[in-house]
């Protein structure tokens, strides 16, 4: 087997709870090993609070680890965000270009993608009017449309797999799959069993912010149900 | 990365100005209206209530707020940028510094077009251009490291300590009147204001009044000093924001 491109070992991540002198740390990440290969899929699952979001953004490179020890090939890490640094005063337009500048793309790469954003967001004319007129989902249709363009080696997904009306929804589901199946690495946190299955090679289970179990998808799901149901497990 | 950050940069301080532009009815003409209104109150109160101005007050007190404006602002705006970004910044990797000077730059545009006018006006008021207008760029480039260090430190500290947002206001207040830019700090004892000298906004505002009001040139050794102190704090300030930043993601939302 090749190098892993991302490899965590034993890593644990501590948060301030308030803003206190001598307030305490809590850990939302205790003790979390996982290896990334490049080209897999890697669903990760857990319930509200294991720290799954955590994870990821320490993958991202956006969080440091307070302990244990991150490597990283060089490559490039995005965390699928919507609506990234939208600015409400702001045109469709304007604003893809800031979000893409954001999500690390260059202003001209950006330009020659403007008619591909403008299309897949289906805004037509408001795609010059400023957001603050848009509803909700016009705002995640434009957050969308920009964040599939970014073609990061690792591809970092939080839940989000489709956005806006039951329309847009199939057809950005179907395009986050089609960049899924390319061959890009991802990491991808859910509570949904049906999406793991479908997406990922493999799984790790977190709990408590530790790494209960790492392996094939149906041997994880497998172990992280059956402990659901039992009354220990599912105390905390 | 360089270009790709200075692109975010520029576009980002467009994207500012933009839009605040678009959250007023007035729009642009506030950034000229906003500071004459600010002029004019300190010339009223200082001048025509207390009689406190010396000859040529007028262009003293227009020049030392002009370029006073443009540090006060870069500090009010620049030095909570990195607070106000944290939820971004808990979404995306990028190097910290870009808030602050998206802030700096778009306030340095502001000043730009308040300088201008107040050239316009120091010509009506006969204190035309002059050969010493040459130094001018060399002053304001100084000046713009100063307040970009300036800047970079308070937006260092303040994600962490969110309270000093209270004492800001007041310092600057201070450090207002200890600058020499209501009154003139001739009149203080020769050994006093060696100290007063130690802050870089005296020299920078005595080397533009030097210039715009009676055409000498300014004081090249007491510029390259202040040029020197003004690049070790950016140095400082850099550095802070980039060890501060995994700090700064962990505090609590």
């Amino acid at each position: 087997m090749s190098e892993p491109i991302i490899r965590l070992e034993n890593v644990g991540v501590a948060f301030n709870a308030q803003l206190r002198v001598g307030s305490p740390r809590f850990w939302a990440l205790e003790d979390v090993s996982l290896s990334l290969q490049r080209g897999e899929r890697l669903g990760v699952v857990g319930r509200n609070g294991s720290g799954k979001s955590t994870l990821l953004r320490t993958i991202a490179g956006i969080i440091t680890p307070d302990r244990g020890r991150l490597t990283r090939a060089p490559v490039s890490c995005q965390l699928l965000s919507l609506a990234l640094g939208f600015v409400p005063h702001l045109s469709g337009r304007d604003n893809a270009m800031l979000s893409g500048l954001m999500l690390g793309l260059r202003r001209r790469e950006i330009l020659q993608r403007l008619a591909a954003i403008h299309e897949f967001s289906e805004l037509g004319d408001f795609f010059d009017q400023p957001i603050s007129s848009y509803s909700t989902g016009m705002q995640m249709r434009l957050g969308f449309s920009v964040a599939i363009q970014v073609e990061p080696d690792v591809l970092l997904i939080d839940e989000v797999l489709a956005v806006g009306d039951a329309e847009f929804q199939q057809k950005s589901g179907a395009a986050l799959r089609e960049r899924i199946n390319s061959g890009t690495t991802v990491v991808f946190v859910s509570h949904g069993d049906a999406q793991v299955h479908q997406i990922c090679d493999r799984a790790l289970w977190i709990e408590h912010g530790r790494s209960m179990m790492e392996g094939s998808v149906e041997a994880v799901l497998a172990a992280y149900h059956a402990a659901q149901q039992t009354p220990v497990a599912a105390g905390g | 990365m360089r270009l790709h950050l200075i692109e975010l940069i520029l576009f980002s301080t467009y994207a500012e100005l933009r839009a605040e532009r678009a959250r007023s009815y007035l729009g642009l003409l506030w950034w000229i209206v906003e500071p004459a209104m600010n002029m004019a109150t300190y010339y009223l109160v200082f001048a025509v209530i207390f009689k406190t101005g010396e000859p040529d007050y007028l262009p003293f007190l227009l020049i030392g707020l002009t370029l006073w404006q443009w540090f006060k602002s870069c500090i009010s705006h620049g030095g909570y940028s990195i607070w106000q970004q944290l939820p971004l910044i808990r979404q995306v990797k990028l190097p910290l510094q870009v808030f602050p000077s998206v802030q700096i730059l778009a306030d340095t545009v502001k000043f730009l077009c308040i300088l201008a006018l107040l050239l316009v006006v120091l010509w009506c008021s006969g204190h035309p251009p002059n050969i010493t207008y040459v130094a001018l760029l060399p002053v304001l480039l100084v000046e713009l490291i100063f307040v970009a260090a300036a800047t970079y430190v308070v937006a260092a500290v303040v994600p962490l300590v969110p309270d000093l947002r209270f004492v800001i206001e007041q310092v600057l207040q201070v450090v207002m009147f200890l600058s020499g830019v209501v009154f003139s700090l001739d009149g203080l004892p020769p050994g006093l204001r060696r100290w007063f000298e130690l802050n870089p906004l005296v020299e920078l505002l005595d080397a533009g009044r030097a210039i715009l009001m009676r055409a000498q040139w300014p004081n090249w050794s007491a510029l390259g000093r202040v040029a020197l102190i003004s690049l070790a704090l950016y140095a400082l300030g850099t550095f802070l924001i980039t060890r501060l930043t995994p700090r700064y993601v962990k505090l609590p939302t």
